[in-house]
Formats: C-alpha cells, sequence, structure tokens
C-alpha cells in the first residue's frame, strides 16, 4: 500500500510505489520473500471473504486515485508541450497564463508602477516569482483550465479588477516571522490608501483602548504602544491600562470563548470579571495563548506605517526592511526610512488625522440635486391630467 | 389666498405634524442616551456611534412617512369632493397647486424645526468623547431635503388620477416582470439593479435618503 506516503506529501504515485518495491527486486530478496509467501499464503487460507473484498476495495480505490493523478500530470505535460502557456511580462512582472482575451497585459501595466513604487530595487524578484493566472470563459459550463495553483478569473474581467488582483496577490517572497507576526500579514500595496487612512482615524478615536486614544490627542508614547513599537514585557498593562477597558475586553471578544474553554472551568472567574473584578479579567486575558490578545490597532495602521517608511525610504527602503531580521521592529522600520521612530510615528499620525474622514455623506451639490427633483416632481403635480381641460 | 390654504390644510394635516414634530424632537434625544454617563472614557466612542447608526434609520423613515402623509392629507378633501370647489374658485389652476404644495411645505417646517431643536439639545446635553462632533445642523438640514423630495413624489402622485396610479403602477409591474423573465431565461439582465443605481445614487431622485444618518460622528 502506498498511501501512508501519500499522505505526508504528494509525489507520483507510480514512483512513489517503485521506491518501495525496488528493495525486494533483489535475488536475496526473492529467496527470503518465498517462504514468508508460503506462511502468508496459509494464513490468508484462515480469513474470512470479506476481510480480503475489503482489502481488493481498497486496492481499487488507490489505483483509481493514482490513475486520476497520473492523468493529471498527463494533462499538464500535454498543454506545456503543446505551447499551451503564455507569458506576459511588464517591468519585472511575469504572467504565466494560457491563451485567452483578458486584458492581462493592460492591467499589469496599471498594476506594476504600484508594486514597484512600494518594493522599489526588491520588486526585481518578481521576474523568478511569476503570477499563475488562468482566465476561463465565463459563458460556457466546459471545464476550466487546468493550471494548478492558478488564479481563476473570468476571461471578460475588467482591467481595473484584474489590475487590483495583481496588486492585492503580487507572489513576492515572505518577510520573516519578527515583520509578519508584528504586522499581522504580508507587505502589500494598499489599494485605497485615503480610505485605509479614514478608517484608521476612525480606529484612533473608537478603539476600546486608553493608548489608541491617547495617541489621536497627541501623546507619541501612546502611539508607538498603540501601534505595537513599544517594548513592554506587560502588553495587557500598556494597551488596555484601565480597569474598564480590559473588563470590556473580556466581555466583549472573550466571553465565549472563556465561556466554553475547559468545559466551563473559567465560567466562575468570567462572571467574577463581569461583576466588576479587575483581577478576574486580568487572569482571564493573562491566560490567553500568546498573540492573541487584540492590539488596539489593526493591521491597517501598522500597514499605513510600513508605507509611510518605504515611501520615505525610496527604492531601497523595502530591501532595508526585509534585510536585518535580526533587529527590533522600530529600528528596522527606521532603517527602512531613513529617520528615527519618532519622526516616523509623527509623520503617520499626522497623515492619519488629515485623513479625518467626511462625517456628512451628502455631496457638497447634494442639496441643490435634492431641491431640483422636489420643482421637478412639483411640476409633475401641476401637470396632472386631474387639471387639464379637455 | 395663501393664508386660508394653510389654516385649512393645518386643520386637516396638524395630528400629523405635532405626532411628527414630537418623534422628530424626541429621536436625536434619545439616540445619544447612552452618552448620558461621561465616565467610560474610551470605550464610550465606538459604543455611541454604533447607537446613534442605529437610531439613524429612523430620520429618513420618518422624513418619508411625514412626506407621505402629509402629501395625502393636503389632497384628500379635494378629492372627496371632486375638485369641484378648487375648479370653481377665481384662481389659475397652476396657481392652485402651488398655493397646496407652498402650504404643505411650510407645515412641514414645524417637524423639520423640532429636529433640529432636539438635534442641538441632544449634542448639547450629551458627553461627546474625545474624537466625536455633533452635527446638529447638517442633520436636521439633511432631513428636510428628505422630507421636502418625499412630499414632492407623494404630492404629485396624489395630484394625479387613478389612471395615473395606474400607469404607474403597470410600469412598475412591467419592470418586475421582465426581470423575472430575463432570470427564467438566462439572460444577463439586471434591471433592479440598474434601477437601483439611478434611483438610489447621487444624483438620483431618493439619494438624500440614503447612506449613514449621524448626528454624532468623528
Amino acid at each position: 500500500m502506498c498511501s501512508p506516503a501519500l499522505q505526508e506529501g504528494w509525489q507520483p504515485p507510480a514512483a512513489e510505489c517503485a521506491a518501495l518495491i525496488r528493495p525486494f527486486q533483489g535475488r536475496a530478496t526473492k529467496r527470503l520473500l518465498l517462504p514468508l509467501f508460503a506462511v502468508a499464503v496459509q494464513s490468508l487460507s484462515g480469513q474470512d471473504v470479506p476481510r480480503l473484498q475489503a482489502r481488493a476495495d481498497s486496492l481499487v480505490r488507490e489505483w483509481r486515485r493514482a490513475s486520476a493523478l497520473a492523468d493529471m500530470v498527463d494533462s499538464l505535460d500535454h498543454a506545456r508541450a503543446a505551447g499551451g502557456t503564455d507569458t506576459i511580462s511588464v517591468g519585472a512582472l511575469r504572467i504565466v497564463t494560457n491563451p485567452s482575451p483578458a486584458r492581462l497585459r493592460e492591467a499589469a501595466s496599471r498594476a506594476w508602477p504600484v508594486i514597484d513604487s512600494l518594493y522599489g530595487t526588491e520588486a526585481r524578484q518578481l521576474a523568478q516569482r511569476p503570477y499563475l493566472i488562468a482566465p476561463y470563459d465565463p459563458d460556457t459550463t466546459s471545464p476550466k483550465p487546468t493550471l494548478r495553483g492558478a488564479i481563476q478569473v473570468p476571461w471578460d474581467q475588467d482591467v481595473t479588477s484584474l489590475a487590483m488582483i495583481l496588486v492585492t496577490n503580487v507572489p513576492i517572497g515572505q518577510p520573516d516571522a519578527a515583520l509578519h507576526n508584528w504586522l499581522g500579514g504580508l507587505v502589500v500595496p494598499i489599494v485605497r490608501p485615503e480610505q485605509a487612512r479614514a478608517a484608521v482615524y476612525v480606529q484612533l478615536v473608537t478603539a476600546p483602548s486608553q493608548a489608541a486614544r491617547s495617541c489621536f490627542l497627541g501623546v507619541m508614547n501612546d502611539c508607538r504602544n498603540a501601534l505595537g513599537l513599544a517594548e513592554s514585557p506587560d502588553p495587557l498593562r500598556q494597551w488596555y491600562p484601565s480597569v474598564g477597558e480590559r473588563r470590556a475586553l473580556v466581555v466583549r471578544s472573550f466571553a465565549e470563548y472563556f465561556g466554553y474553554l475547559d468545559h466551563g472551568a473559567r465560567k466562575p472567574t468570567l462572571q467574577s470579571c463581569g461583576a466588576g473584578s479587575d483581577a478576574a479579567c486580568t487572569e482571564l486575558l493573562r491566560s490567553l495563548p500568546p498573540g492573541v490578545l487584540p492590539r488596539p490597532l489593526t493591521y491597517d495602521a501598522r500597514a499605513a506605517l510600513v508605507h509611510i517608511a518605504l515611501r520615505l525610504g525610496g527604492r531601497e527602503a523595502y530591501h532595508r526592511l526585509i534585510a536585518t531580521p535580526a533587529l527590533p521592529i522600530p529600528q528596522r522600520l527606521a532603517g527602512a526610512a531613513g529617520v528615527s521612530v519618532d519622526s516616523l510615528v509623527s509623520l503617520w499620525r499626522a497623515e492619519i488625522l488629515a485623513a479625518r474622514p467626511a462625517p456628512v455623506t451628502v455631496p457638497p451639490w447634494g442639496p441643490w440635486v435634492a431641491l431640483g427633483w422636489t420643482a421637478v416632481f412639483a411640476v409633475c403635480a401641476l401637470r396632472s391630467s386631474r387639471w387639464r381641460v379637455s | 389666498m395663501f393664508d386660508v390654504i394653510l389654516y385649512t390644510q393645518w386643520k386637516w394635516s396638524r395630528l400629523i405634524i405635532v405626532l411628527g414634530s414630537l418623534a422628530g424632537f424626541a429621536l436625536p434625544i434619545v439616540s445619544v442616551q447612552g452618552a448620558a454617563s461621561g465616565d467610560r472614557g474610551a470605550l464610550a466612542a465606538g459604543a455611541l456611534l454604533q447607537t446613534v447608526q442605529s437610531w439613524g434609520v429612523l430620520y429618513p423613515v420618518l422624513a418619508a412617512a411625514l412626506g407621505l402623509l402629509v402629501a395625502i392629507a393636503t389632497w384628500a378633501p379635494d378629492h372627496r369632493g371632486r375638485h369641484v370647489h378648487a375648479l370653481s374658485l377665481p384662481v389659475a389652476r397652476w396657481r392652485y397647486v402651488l398655493l397646496r404644495f407652498a402650504s404643505g411645505a411650510t407645515l412641514l417646517a414645524l417637524p423639520i424645526l423640532a429636529v433640529l431643536a432636539g438635534a442641538i439639545l441632544a449634542t448639547w446635553s450629551a458627553t461627546i468623547p474625545v474624537g466625536l462632533r455633533g452635527y446638529a445642523l447638517a442633520l436636521a438640514a439633511r432631513f428636510a431635503l428628505a422630507v421636502l423630495v418625499a412630499y414632492a413624489v407623494f404630492f404629485a402622485v396624489s395630484a394625479g388620477t387613478a389612471r395615473t396610479a395606474g400607469i404607474i403602477l403597470a410600469v412598475i409591474g412591467s419592470v418586475i416582470l421582465l426581470q423575472i423573465v430575463a432570470s427564467v431565461a438566462n439572460v444577463d439582465l439586471d434591471v433592479f439593479g440598474e434601477l437601483q443605481v439611478a434611483v438610489l445614487n447621487w444624483p438620483g431622485p431618493l439619494a438624500i435618503f440614503t447612506g449613514r444618518w449621524m448626528l454624532i460622528d468623528v
């Protein structure tokens, strides 16, 4: 049986089975196998038919699975041999795709400047990391093209959407774990920077954290706290310093978790927390697994900071950021930006505050439009057939 | 002439106007009840915004209801009298309609002022967390425009004959039928979506009703 190996990692089934059988092909092995086979035949005679049937069925299933995999490999080889893929190059972007009317080149032309401006010199690595995109005909029920790991898109998708897909799925090498953990994701282009900054503004005002609110009011040290840049042995006290914040965090975000954890063993503590015991709330929050305690600000806030650093640092900024994984995040950001962390955070705060979202959703000309429609409907009433003399 | 029409219209629709004014005055005050206590600090902002947003749904509903009811009340006596009185008056018909429209709009100023007063009182009395602001005037202005648009729409519909109403209903029914047929025939035709965009997005006639109605916002 080859199935245990299949579970560990995919290999062509035939090769895998051969690898298992090969050691038994020697003459000496045959000598050993013959008595074993005789013993096995004797023991088999004692087994019942249903058990043998089950084994045979299992083998048939494995054979079918192996055949399907072999067919898939064959079809891919055929597609490659027949020149079934195109490669589109724009800048350092490479898009491997199957022939279709999809406007991928135009989309790549739009996406490349955005990607290049973010990653700078590191964007060169994209020449070795192509996108795999498999456009399909949206109007038929024929099977979609088989390109493993490819992003499937309808070929009539508009250029803007395609460019968005390229920008948000950049196949650039992942940063180190420290940067990834701090940021909470990958460094990718921000599609709508104004809206993202406006969302961070709202977070600063509404986040249930003293650090975020103090940052909004101008306490720069709290901005560093809220962004997770300050080294602290106790992030709980740093991010949620007041009793009310800790209680609200438990009650709003973790009540269900603690209610069911260990078959409800934490329920009494949860109830004490809800009743106002700060010790109980703190105990519960400290019992959370590492990295689970929610940070005051989300990915958007930290991504905005990284983008400002990369913008300030020029084309080599991203390279400098990822080239020093051993350094603390603040130093890496400062190194990438070429300015101190305090300056960087100050600039971040200034940009966020400048992006205050418009509170009223009516456009400036909206009142005139509304009055215009009022006049139109009033004129409709004047023209009512009830008033016409016929 | 306007005074007389205004007075008669007040008599017909005073209950609607009074109740609408009370509701308009109470709505902003009720929506910020959660902000009465100022000791919740950073926790208050998010919760307050959620509460204000939840109550905000009622502003366009109130505006539409006021427009509808006042427009109906404006024309109901004329419809009952089969317009004999109106036609016997020594005024041009267009002038008569304008007087009716203007008097109804004037009466609707009362609930609009009530909303403004309630909003000002609410923002003044509430403890607004740092970073948030009150938008009493903007909210009242938007409410006024929504009331006017709703009133104009229903005024026009109400001024029409049963035949006109039938035509409007037939058009709406045709659109629904077309959409159903297109769905059954698997034709890529989204009439509802297009209509929704045209009517509810700017510069559509009902765009003033859409979006967030926030008395307190960032």
